[in-house]
């Protein structure tokens, strides 16, 4: 029997004439693992909150909800409280106490247990989710991904039968998005909780979803296991949300079962090469050319000189844009927070030329955003020197630096805002000069027409970026400073952003961004440098940056480099396996691709 | 932070209350100079150096202020030592008391700063609960909530210096002008916030009737046993100073009780008591050393 049914749902916001919710029918069932994707406002929230009544939002509503054989509404708040647990977005705003221990005993209290009890379901969740080593520390002292780990735990903590989750990881970098999906599977499959995921991030999570609801519009666009989502989906827009070997199996018109990680991604792909024409003895031996001739030169020298020297001699770059005077330079900078404390930035060295977008990556606390906050003059260097357009970063004056020059995005965009609607805050930025054409051609390029009677803080992640990037460029400064525009944002928005930027740099505007998105810099980065213990590890043209790397690098590249050692994006697969196809014989490819990696160690050799 | 802050919140609260509750009220030089020694022996367990700065910049000004100001305001007492220039008179008895009252006034800001070391948010949280529920919860809340302001605050203001509205540079009405603006801003941001965070207590069943207080503490054995010595010794005390057995007179003339052997058994047991946490502590560090050797 399904754990929870909706019927026909259809519903309302009020003084809306158009449905938020479009008769969905729906069935989850106990134990199912249900992944429900869609571009944003296409009413998977406000789905997913009509699986508690005390989430539910005010409307007109029709249908039917049904948990375990009941109505929703005929079930009582404390065992909803108890069997459907809920976890929203954001990390910070779902903790009420400021203990660890205390919030995770916040739900239990709720519900009247003893004391006994409640220590004892506090130390299980504890062990569970491996909060005891910061079980007795304040919650502002956690990270991200611990703070949404903790909401996790908290609500666990209860014992509930159903979990619903509304884009838990949108906050949080992958490396402790991973952690929280792997938790989740491990809930899912060791305690057998029902859980449904609101997620962007499919790539990681379609391989342990059962079941994929797919929305649109308010309506239910597709709902299948992952492996026949392809063919219900494709041809619409959230077609490019789904993960890579996805969407490489249905540009090549692949058939049997679909691949969703880039394992199966691998292997299918190694299997059509097979099939495909080519002598199966060639093919055994092509994964293991390119392979062997191409590891010394990726992680070999890769990881040592070039890597080493990439950041401080720009050598491999000067072949290319010749004698461009870079826009920022940074020359062996070194930071620390406090005289005690260690260096955060360690002898940098790094160069943006104009009308480049530059993307930074690295992990967490490797000091990516402190080095904006450098270039951004928000703290100083104790050593070294920052020169912007030549000159060095102290000697503009504040009215220079902060307008014509730079203009800044801040990590959470909603701190730019200061007035009540888009349209008064971005007159507020021009004051009184009035200069209505300049605010028309902002407008219209960061595609905010629609938003500007809205209310800054009810846009949405993307909406919010795009408000904010007007507002800065209506300074109209040379050089964009951008701290993970893509955080949180869905693939549809991403798309447009990629727009907007690559607009701005045909303006001849440069834009240095941090970023932890992989997939986005090496579809639209120009430039793109690995940042790691306080330094640019490596700094190269977007492509090569990304073949160079085995690790760090595109899912199409993993899932393809073994016989295609330079594709980065899906497209490069898909059109490079064409081109092999119109030659004669796929077996031609094979000393292509050998020629390909002995020509990219050519590059990176000595 | 010491074996004595491991029992119970409630034996720690009883513990400053008596301690710090009779160098409050009873001035005996013996009981402040008890007093004053147990504290100072606490900080420095605690603390260590840092109770040199609470020592001079706490302490010795407020003794020493104390001491000096008493004589020039205050013209009782017998004895009188001489005459000021507008005619008011200085008295011994002033000046003992003035030292009486500094040794006091030192004593307890000792005692205080040592109990902010012990009673933490999570203690005193704790017993406000026991009586008031619905305030423990709110003040755990304010706890987490003040310092997320403040941050947003400064993140904000930072945001707005990069696009030239910076609150420390231009005039003051420009100034005044950005710093509103920032703060009408975070408050909207708090608001904004403060509904997904109801979001979340609603889910969690917030609200429902007979909602219990859990806590990390548990009072055992060990606590009873010190309880009963804490109120024990308080009530024996407390019996002396009733019967005058301890007494002190600071006015017309200082006097104090006689030395008898019933009065230097209370002050060995005021003594004990404000050395206690140190004993136990050094008690359970040498049991340790010698746990350690066993092995």
């Amino acid at each position: 029997m399904a754990l929870f049914e909706i019927r026909h749902l259809t519903f309302y916001y009020p003084d809306s004439e158009a449905p938020a919710l479009k008769d969905v029918n729906l069935s989850v069932e106990e134990g199912e693992f249900l992944v429900v994707c869609g571009k944003s406002g296409c009413g998977k929230s406000t789905l997913l909150r009509h699986f508690k009544t005390a989430m539910a939002p005010y409307g007109k509503r029709e249908g039917e909800l049904i948990f375990d054989g009941r109505r929703l509404t005929e079930v009582s708040v404390r065992e909803q409280g108890a069997r459907i647990g809920y976890v929203l977005q954001s990390p910070d705003n779902q903790i009420v106490t400021d203990k660890v221990w205390h919030e995770l005993a916040f739900g239990l209290e709720n519900l009247g247990y003893e004391t006994g009890v409640i220590r004892l379901r506090v130390a299980e969740m504890a062990s569970f989710f491996g909060i005891q080593t910061w079980f007795m520390k304040k919650v502002d002292e956690l990270s991200g991904g611990q703070k949404q780990l903790l909401n996790l735990a908290a609500v666990m903590a209860m014992q509930p039968d159903l979990l619903v989750l509304d884009e838990p990881t949108s906050q949080l970098d992958p490396l402790a998005a991973g952690d929280f999906l792997a938790t989740l599977r491990k809930i899912n499959a060791e305690l057998g909780t029902t859980i449904v995921l609101i997620e962007h991030r499919l790539e990681e999570v379609l391989a342990c979803a059962d079941q994929v609801l797919v929305m649109e519009d308010g309506a239910v666009l597709a709902s299948a296991p992952p492996r026949d989502l392809a063919g219900l989906i494709r041809g619409n827009d959230m077609f490019r949300a789904m993960p890579a070997p996805m969407r490489i199996f249905d540009a090549l018109k692949g058939t049997g079962k679909c691949p969703v990680t880039v394992r199966e991604g691998r292997e299918w792909l190694g299997g059509l090469r097979r099939t495909g024409g080519a002598d199966p003895g060639e093919a055994l031996t092509a994964p293991s050319a390119p392979e062997k001739s191409a590891l010394p030169g990726r992680s070999g020298q890769a990881g040592g000189k070039s890597v080493m020297s990439g950041g401080a001699d720009p050598a491999g770059q000067t072949g290319r844009k010749s004698a461009e005077k870079p826009v920022i330079e940074l020359r062996d900078i070194w930071f620390r927070y406090e005289k005690d404390l260690p260096d955060v930035v360690r002898d940098l060295n790094m160069q943006v030329k104009k009308g480049e977008l530059f993307c930074l990556l690295g992990g967490n606390g490797t000091g990516k955003t402190t080095t904006l906050n450098l270039i951004g003059r928000i703290r100083k260097p104790y050593r070294g020197k920052i020169l912007i357009e030549g000159r060095e970063i102290g000697n503009y004056k504040e009215s220079e630096l902060y307008g014509a020059l730079l203009g800044i995005l801040p990590q959470n965009p909603q701190c730019l805002f200061v007035k009540d609607t888009v349209e008064e805050d971005l007159w507020e930025m021009v004051g009184k000069k009035h200069d209505t054409g300049r605010m028309d051609t902002v407008i219209d390029q960061t595609e905010i027409r629609h938003l500007l009677k809205s209310h800054p803080y009810d846009l949405s992640g993307g909406e919010q970026q795009r408000a904010a990037l007007a507002k800065v460029l209506l300074l109209d400064p040379g050089i964009i400073l951008l701290d993970e525009p893509t955080k949180g944002m869905d693939g549809f928005y991403k798309q447009k952003l990629a727009g907007i930027l690559k607009g701005l740099t045909r303006e001849g505007r440069t834009i240095l961004m941090v970023s932890h998105d992989i997939e986005f810099c090496a579809e639209f980065g120009d430039t793109c440098a690995m940042f790691f213990h306080g330094s640019v590890a490596a700094s190269r043209p977007a492509r090569e940056f990304f073949m160079g790397n085995s690790f760090y690098t595109t899912a199409a590249n993993r899932m393809a480099r073994r016989w295609y050692p330079d594709v980065v994006t899906v497209g490069d697969v898909v059109q490079r396996w064409k081109d092999a196809d119109g030659a004669p014989g796929s077996a031609g490819m094979n000393p292509e691709a050998d020629k390909e990696s002995g020509s990219a160690d050519g590059r990176y050799g000595v | 932070m010491g074996h004595f802050a491991g029992y119970h919140p409630f034996v720690n609260l009883v513990y400053f209350v008596i301690v710090i509750g009779i160098s409050m009220f009873f001035m005996h030089p013996v009981f402040l100079v008890l007093s004053l020694g147990g504290g100072i022996a606490y900080s420095f367990y605690l603390k260590g150096a840092k109770t040199a700065k609470v020592f001079l910049r706490g302490m010795m000004p407020v003794c020493l202020l104390m001491a000096a100001i008493n004589p020039l305001f205050n013209h009782e007492g017998a004895t009188m030592l001489f005459y000021l220039k507008n005619g008011n008179p200085i008295t011994l008895e002033s000046i003992v008391y003035g030292w009486g009252s500094g040794m006091m006034m030192a004593g307890i800001v000792l005692w205080f700063s040592v109990f902010n070391e012990v009673m933490t948010s999570d203690k005193l949280m704790y017993l406000f609960g026991k009586a008031l529920p619905a305030f423990s919860l709110m003040l755990s809340m304010s706890l987490r909530f003040v310092p997320r302001f403040t941050e947003q605050i400064k993140k904000v203001s930072q945001a707005q210096q990069c696009i030239g509205r910076n609150i420390t540079s231009g005039t003051v009405p420009e100034r005044a002008g950005h710093g509103m603006k920032i703060l009408s801003i975070t408050t909207t941001w708090a608001l904004e916030n403060s509904v997904e965070t109801a979001d979340s207590m609603k889910s969690r069943a917030y609200g429902l009737r007979g909602r219990t207080n859990f806590s990390i503490y548990r009072f055992d054995k060990r606590d009873r046993g010190l309880m009963a010595l804490l109120l024990g010794s308080a009530a024996v005390l407390l019996s002396c100073i009733r019967s005058r057995t301890l007494s002190v007179l600071y006015f017309p003339v200082f006097t104090m009780n006689v030395t008898s052997p019933v009065a230097v058994l209370s002050y060995v047991l005021y003594g004990l008591l404000c050395a206690l946490p140190v004993i136990l502590n050094v008690l359970e560090d040498i049991k340790w050393r010698s746990l350690r050797s066993g092995i």
